[in-house]
């Protein structure tokens, strides 16, 4: 991924110091990882569908974000409090456009093929993914657009490690939405209906539940997760590219089947472990960099053939 | 449903033109009688290979059109071979453009006479002619094919779907980063040398003659087109229709299904390494950067879901319309657009057409008709013929669904919802089965 050279400029003296800077670096992008997997997890477990889209619903985040940083011509970072309303002011425009996104691309593509057979709504999301690209580069054009150091580079040495106060802004931030998700499926009734849908729509269908609002919802939720780990990309790696969903969804993906797609806690699981395994490639094997890529692809591979399960997933057997 | 007015327009447009097909008469026979089955492949045979004939003197831009179909030629072959794997089997390949890179760097390192140990120094092997590359290329692709196969066909539909596309985006990385093809940089094919033929020097190389390329992808295609053909009527080709429409019963039936999945997986790859191959002596810039992302693999698979998922003419017809766009139509558009906008003035509303690359809206355009026709026709422009056959009457209503993969049994087919179902089911592609009771 040439945009994460941006995140190697923490210099580490010694080799203890490397490793854990880089495990720093891993859990950070891990925690993007992880907001993209549950958008994943959350509608394969409620339709069972590959959200190809996913990884643009993503993408278009940055892109608007980018917009409205740029169209309020802010190039520096402002003062604290400022700072802290622009960025709930990018959180709340990235949800809402990931968010809103994604329910529209549902309603009119995904729903009408609900009952067609399962690669239907999969070529449709492809359909989609190359839309929401297409219509991305039309706009912002082929290249990488910078997005403004909007937030100062602020942050503690603990030893050699580097810690920067976005980094942990970005975890923290992450783990809390992470757990308002979680509350939102065990406790609401929304989530209820939601896990009901999930194990059996045509029995919840019955119970009460409005099978198509639920759906909806859970394709608002996960492209909310998606747009806020959009904003979290910007500040973070700074470059705008209209591709950037497609690798990062795949990387998100893999990470979702890492931890047993359909399970919020093993996408979650998935997300972090993913950013440390291409943190640590990009340090340790030689030409790292250029390699990332490929080993988080051979590692969906190796889980899909022997374990497709995923970590904290379950075995469904195959319905006649 | 919301699919069904499109399909009705479309219904009485096709029949105009049937009734044109019906009462037209050419040598004391409806032209329609012409047009269907075999018949008319062969006169498409026929116009193909007449075409060249044609004088430059007589149109001028002749060669640059051979050139254009010589491509589309390349990418029927590509289309027939996903078709193999996708319409027959019912495996959706989202990573095709793997073996099309393999036969790719098979040609250029077998023409190019030298490859790059792992120090980066280059050592030179020896070169060998394009007969016999064609063969090694697509059975390397093959085995490739195989060895992705083995362990990933078991998988389901969807997860299977990924990891291609997994295999597809590491294979160009790989060709990227180790030195042995030269990384980055690519190689160049060496393009075959003239022929000693009986009707004279056959030239590949000649700018002002395109016409040996032209037939030697021509043939080819017929050539895959006909296998194609054979291995769908072929025992083996009914094994696939069996595990594309329903898995465990093929299996309960005697069809072992990893052989025969992973079969199909074979021999898409095959013809993938020979489009590779062939491509590769045309346009001979093997580029592990630009030339096999994986719009590729979309581009083949778009003429497969546009033409006719599993249907021979389909997927040629959706291979020539979309490449064609491709090569040529979009091409052409860039210049003339952006030259008049700039003269018609500079803050005009159209100007932003200046910084539109018409080569990008082709993907726009794909994205559109990948979700236009799963959404409103997914049996394809030509449905599938022995699908016809098969299903009619309220079994037709299926036809389409089953034209894009695993036709799923209703889970929970209870009572009303199911009879429902049928009913919407049999609207959706209610003006299909009217076609093919007429053609019946």
């Amino acid at each position: 991924m040439p945009t994460l050279a941006t995140v190697m400029i923490h210099a580490s003296a010694s080799p203890v110091g490397v490793f854990f800077q880089q495990v720093e670096i891993g859990v950070t992008l891990g925690a993007m990882y992880a907001l993209i997997a549950l958008g994943y997890t959350l509608v394969y477990g409620i339709i069972e569908l590959i959200n190809f889209a996913h990884g643009d619903i993503f993408m278009w985040s940055t892109v608007v974000t980018l917009a409205v940083v740029q169209a309020l011509g802010i190039t520096s970072p402002p003062n604290p409090i400022a700072l802290i309303g622009l960025l709930i002011l990018l959180m709340a425009i990235g949800m809402v456009v990931s968010g809103g996104l994604n329910v529209t691309i549902e309603r009119f593509f995904y729903r009408p093929l609900r009952k067609a057979p399962r690669l239907a709504p999969l070529i449709a999301a492809i359909g989609a993914s190359f839309i929401l690209e297409t219509v991305a580069q039309l706009w912002r054009g082929s290249g990488f657009v910078a997005f403004p150091d909007i937030f100062p580079g602020t942050g503690v040495n603990i030893g050699d490690v580097r810690v920067n106060l976005l980094d942990v802004v970005i975890v923290v931030v992450a783990l809390v939405l992470m757990y308002a998700l979680e509350r939102f499926i065990r406790l609401t009734r929304m989530g209820k209906a939601m896990r009901a849908t999930a194990q059996d729509p045509e029995a919840a269908a019955l119970m009460g539940v409005n099978i198509n609002r639920t759906i909806s919802l859970t394709f608002i939720v996960g492209g909310a997760l998606a747009g806020a780990a959009g904003v979290f990309y910007n500040l973070y790696i700074g470059q705008v590219y209209f591709l950037t969903g497609f690798q990062l969804g795949l990387i998100a993906f893999t990470a979702a089947v890492l931890g047993g797609i359909g399970n919020i806690y093993g996408a979650v699981a998935g997300g972090f472990i993913i950013g440390l395994v291409e943190a640590l490639t990009i340090q340790y094997i030689p030409n790292g960099f250029a390699w990332a890529d490929a080993v988080v692809f051979a590692i969906l591979v190796l889980i899909l053939v022997f374990k497709p399960s995923g970590l904290l997933g379950q075995q469904t057997p195959n319905k006649v | 449903m919301a699919a069904q007015s499109p399909t009705k327009a479309a219904s009485s447009w096709m029949d105009s033109v049937r009734r044109w097909t019906d009462e037209t008469m050419v040598l004391g026979r409806p032209v329609g009688w012409y047009v269907t089955g075999w018949r008319f492949g062969v006169i498409a045979i026929i116009i193909a290979v007449l075409l060249p004939l044609i004088p430059n003197s007589a149109y001028p831009q002749m060669q640059s059109l051979l050139v254009s179909l010589t491509s589309v030629f390349v990418y029927c072959m590509l289309a027939l071979g996903l078709n193999i794997v996708v319409g027959y089997a019912g495996l959706l390949d989202l990573g095709y453009v793997a073996f099309f890179a393999i036969g790719s760097y098979v040609m250029a390192s077998g023409t190019f006479g030298s490859l790059l140990n792992w120090a980066g120094k280059p050592f030179s092997i020896p070169t060998f002619p394009l007969i016999l590359l064609l063969p090694v290329g697509a059975l390397v692709a093959g085995i490739f094919g195989i060895i992705l196969g083995a362990p990933t066909l078991r998988l389901r539909g969807d997860y299977l779907a990924i990891v291609t596309l997994g295999f597809g985006e590491i294979v160009p990385i790989v060709f990227k980063n180790i030195p042995t093809f030269y990384g980055e940089l690519g190689m160049n094919a060496t393009q075959p040398a003239p022929l000693n033929t009986p009707f004279g020097l056959l030239s590949f190389t000649d700018p002002l003659n395109s016409a040996p390329f032209y037939y030697l992808t021509l043939i080819f295609a017929i050539l895959v087109a006909l296998g194609a053909a054979a291995l769908r009527n072929s025992s083996i080709g009914r094994a696939w229709v069996a595990i594309r429409e329903d898995e465990t019963a093929a299996e309960a039936s005697g069809v072992n299904l990893t052989r025969t999945k992973l079969l199909a997986f074979a021999l898409g790859a095959f013809v993938g390494g020979l489009g590779g191959v062939l491509n590769t002596a045309i346009f001979p810039s093997v580029n592990p950067i630009g030339n096999f992302n994986f719009d590729v693999s979309i581009t083949v698979l778009i003429m497969v879901v546009l033409g006719g998922i599993g249907s021979i003419p389909g997927v040629i017809l959706g291979a020539l319309v979309l490449r064609y766009l491709d090569v040529s139509v979009l091409q052409s558009l860039n210049d003339p657009i952006h030259s008049s906008v700039l003269v018609a003035s500079t803050n005009a509303p159209l100007h932003f057409l200046t910084n539109v690359d018409f080569n990008t809206l082709k993907l726009l355009i794909y994205g559109i008709l990948l979700v236009v026709m799963i959404l409103i026709r997914p049996q394809g422009l030509i449905p599938d013929a022995r699908r016809r056959r098969e299903l009619k009457g309220v079994g037709a209503a299926q036809e389409g669904m089953s034209a894009i993969g695993l036709l799923e049994q209703e889970e929970a087919g209870v009572g009303i919802a199911a009879a429902d179902d049928a009913l919407d089911q049999t609207e959706y592609t209610g003006a299909g089965s009217d076609a093919q009771g007429r053609e019946g």
